[in-house]
């Protein structure tokens, strides 16, 4: 893996029992960039005790994230606004966040925090969750949206993360049935190769995704599933035993906002293991 | 290709070897053959009177229809009561929904159930159970069309899954919606909520149907005369089908946006909307294949733009209790309108992921093979059969 001179990377910590894990999932990518990590502890009040902990876990980062220098802050207030806030007064260009909130059914009604911190940081997040492990295997959600492919926003990013070594497959949900009896629905049950041989929208996209990643030097493999987007990518991720999900951000702009639903959302909150959200 | 506008700028110094605005000299060469004058259309350009024309018949034919249904409705009374297949709400249940299988269509069959309880054929119960059936019934037609495809050799699955979905969406909004609406019209809850059609609306009405309705009325038996009006407002729906935009998959230059998934109240607010224009399920849903790329929709789309066609529906309905000039016909319409609508919001709020995996689960569990299939088909036959031996 090639250093990354220029990457900056900000770790942020709330004082959680997550935050060793977050800085063990950290310290794999800390290792590989120039730029010295900075690691955020956000308090969220005075009290001592949290002053205390956040004192402790930022003592423990350095060694945690095995580099030779660490840049620590602690920040006072609202975790969410605090963390964007440090991001982008920072000029940062990845964070990396746990998971914070337990409660499922609470974070899909009132919003988790990661899933906020996600949606309003102008950079790339990747979110802790779970057990972590080293990053092998990658599984990248590519809607196929031309516009917003994540792939493209991927490698423009992160790419230079990635050694060579990884799995990565690249995964199209097609959820579509056919809209009326009389359309022809070979498609909705082809498979990827199926896809890719006849040009279809989704076959094109898969086979240009495959495409560049081969000529970054990434082994890739396609796969297509059909069902529901969020059912099909979760399932996906705990039946492949993946290190890493890597989804776009909810195109938050203009109309979008208002009429698309969040599957961003839902993702960052039912997942079991680490996503990373592009931007 | 050559610019068909050529500017020649000479920009000429004056005395003063100054140059100013003045001194520039332009010529214009326009080749007279390559201008084209675009003319905007005005607004009227885009009034299709032929349309116009086939829309104030199908509203003419509805409301003849409505009468002569009304006329021979009272005659025919009797006639029902002596068979006596229909007694009790399961009766009027599983004949709206067997009626509607008959005729492939379910709005004639509401207001055929409107005007059996004005005319005192059944109760307030049996209007709205009957109301029900029909749109139960109505839900097959999607399935029924799949289901010829299959029979000419198509992909089963690809052929039977909207239609299966239909149904399946249908029948589970609308069988909760009818215990609540039994408790809502048995409370009279919604009986304050009236639309009157007016004395000089019922007048001009009656001044324009009347004479064709007295002539046949006159002429023939009055169950001839309901059936009259029945055909009358097949011809009615099917010439306001003929007034909505047709499209083709060429045509709609929006296919991309069917491939995003949108928030389940957008597709239900869609649903709703688009089905209070065309007044059918099965148009509206028929719809999506040229408004979607390739003629695919999203699985997440499709179930709650179903949820808000199921509603906007029973407009015509409700128009029809008007017509009638009925108060307690249009509190029945209301209440079932109600009563569905409370039942989806209920899904959409509280159990729609779930729901959505049901459905999808169960369709395909319909589709997968052709003794799933028979099963399936032999229910929904067999039910309403049961329904009216009860």
């Amino acid at each position: 893996m090639e250093v990354l001179s220029h990457l900056k990377i900000l770790i942020a910590i709330t004082g959680s029992k997550q935050s060793e894990t977050i800085l063990t999932f950290a310290a794999q990518i800390a290792s590989h960039v120039g730029e010295p990590p900075t690691v955020l502890a956000v308090i969220d009040g005075w009290e001592d005790r949290l002053s205390t902990q956040a004192s402790e876990i930022l003592g423990k980062a350095q060694n945690i994230l095995a580099v030779p220098k660490v840049i620590t802050k602690v920040r006072t207030g609202h975790p969410t606004q605090e963390i964007i806030r440090e991001a982008r007064e920072g000029n940062h260009d990845l964070l990396i966040v746990g998971g914070m909130s337990d409660n499922q059914l609470a974070c899909i009604l009132l919003g988790s925090t990661e899933a906020r911190v996600a949606e309003g940081a102008h950079c790339p997040v990747i979110i802790v969750k779970g057990i972590t492990r080293s990053v092998r295997r990658i599984l990248l959600c590519d809607s196929g949206a031309r516009r917003s492919s994540v792939l493209s926003r991927f490698t423009a990013q992160l790419a230079g993360l990635l050694g060579g070594e990884e799995e990565v497959t690249v995964l199209h949900v097609m959820s579509q049935i056919s809209a009326g009896p009389g359309v022809s629905g070979t498609q909705l049950r082809a498979t990827i190769n199926e896809l890719i041989e006849k040009h279809t929208p989704e076959g094109e996209v898969l086979g240009r995704d495959i495409q560049a990643l081969e000529e970054l030097g990434i082994h890739s493999t396609p796969k297509v599933r059909h069902g529901l987007v969020l059912e099909e990518i979760l399932s996906e991720s705990r039946n492949g035993n993946y290190d890493l999900i890597v989804i776009g951000s909810h195109l938050s702009e203009k109309w979008q906002d208002f009429f698309l639903d969040d599957l961003a959302k839902r993702i960052l909150v039912q997942s079991d293991r680490p996503v990373l959200v592009v931007k | 290709m050559e610019n068909p506008l050529e500017l020649d700028l000479k920009l000429s110094e004056s005395s003063s070897g100054q140059s100013s605005a003045d001194n520039i000299e332009v010529t214009l060469a326009i080749p007279e053959t390559t201008i084209t004058t675009e003319v905007r259309p005005h607004w009227w350009d885009h009034i299709r009177l032929g349309k116009i024309g086939l829309f104030s018949a199908s509203l003419y034919l509805f409301i003849l229809a409505i009468t002569l249904m009304k006329s021979g409705a009272r005659g025919i009374t009797l006639l029902i009561r002596n068979l006596g297949i229909i007694s009790n709400g399961a009766n009027s249940l599983g004949f709206g929904w067997l009626f509607a299988y008959l005729i492939m269509s379910g709005s004639p069959v509401a207001a055929a159930a409107l005007t059996f309880f004005d005319a005192s054929v059944f109760d307030k119960l049996g209007a709205f159970t009957m109301i029900t059936g029909s749109r139960l019934g109505a839900s097959f037609i999607v399935l029924f069309i799949g289901f010829i495809y299959v029979l000419r050799g198509r992909d089963r699955a690809t052929s039977l899954s909207m239609g299966t979905l239909s149904l399946t969406v249908t029948a589970t909004t609308y069988l909760p919606g009818l215990l609540l609406g039994v408790l809502i019209l048995n409370t009279g809850l919604l009986k304050g909520i009236q639309l009157n059609s007016g004395a000089l609306l019922i007048s001009v009405i009656e001044s324009i149907v009347e004479p064709i309705a007295g002539v046949a009325a006159g002429l023939f038996p009055n169950w001839v005369v309901f059936l009259i009006g029945l055909i009358t407002i097949l011809v009615s729906f099917n010439l306001f089908d003929k007034c909505l935009p047709q499209m083709s998959l060429k045509e709609s230059r929006i296919g991309w946006l069917s491939r995003l998934v949108y928030r389940p109240v957008v597709m239900f607010t869609l649903g709703a909307m688009v089905t209070m224009i065309s007044m059918s399920v099965s148009i509206s849903l028929s719809l999506l294949v040229p408004l979607s790329q390739r003629g695919f929709v999203r699985r997440e789309n499709v179930i709650p733009y179903i949820m808000g066609a199921n509603i906007t529906t029973f407009i015509d309905t409700l128009l029809a209790a008007v017509l009638l000039n009925n108060p307690d016909a249009f509190t029945v319409v209301l209440v079932e309108m109600v009563s569905i609508t409370v039942v989806t919001l209920i899904i959409l709020t509280a159990f729609y992921r779930p729901y959505l995996r049901l459905s999808l689960k169960f369709t395909s569990w319909v589709t997968k093979s052709n003794r799933n299939l028979a099963v399936f088909i032999i229910t929904i036959f067999i039910t309403p059969v049961i329904l009216m031996l009860i």
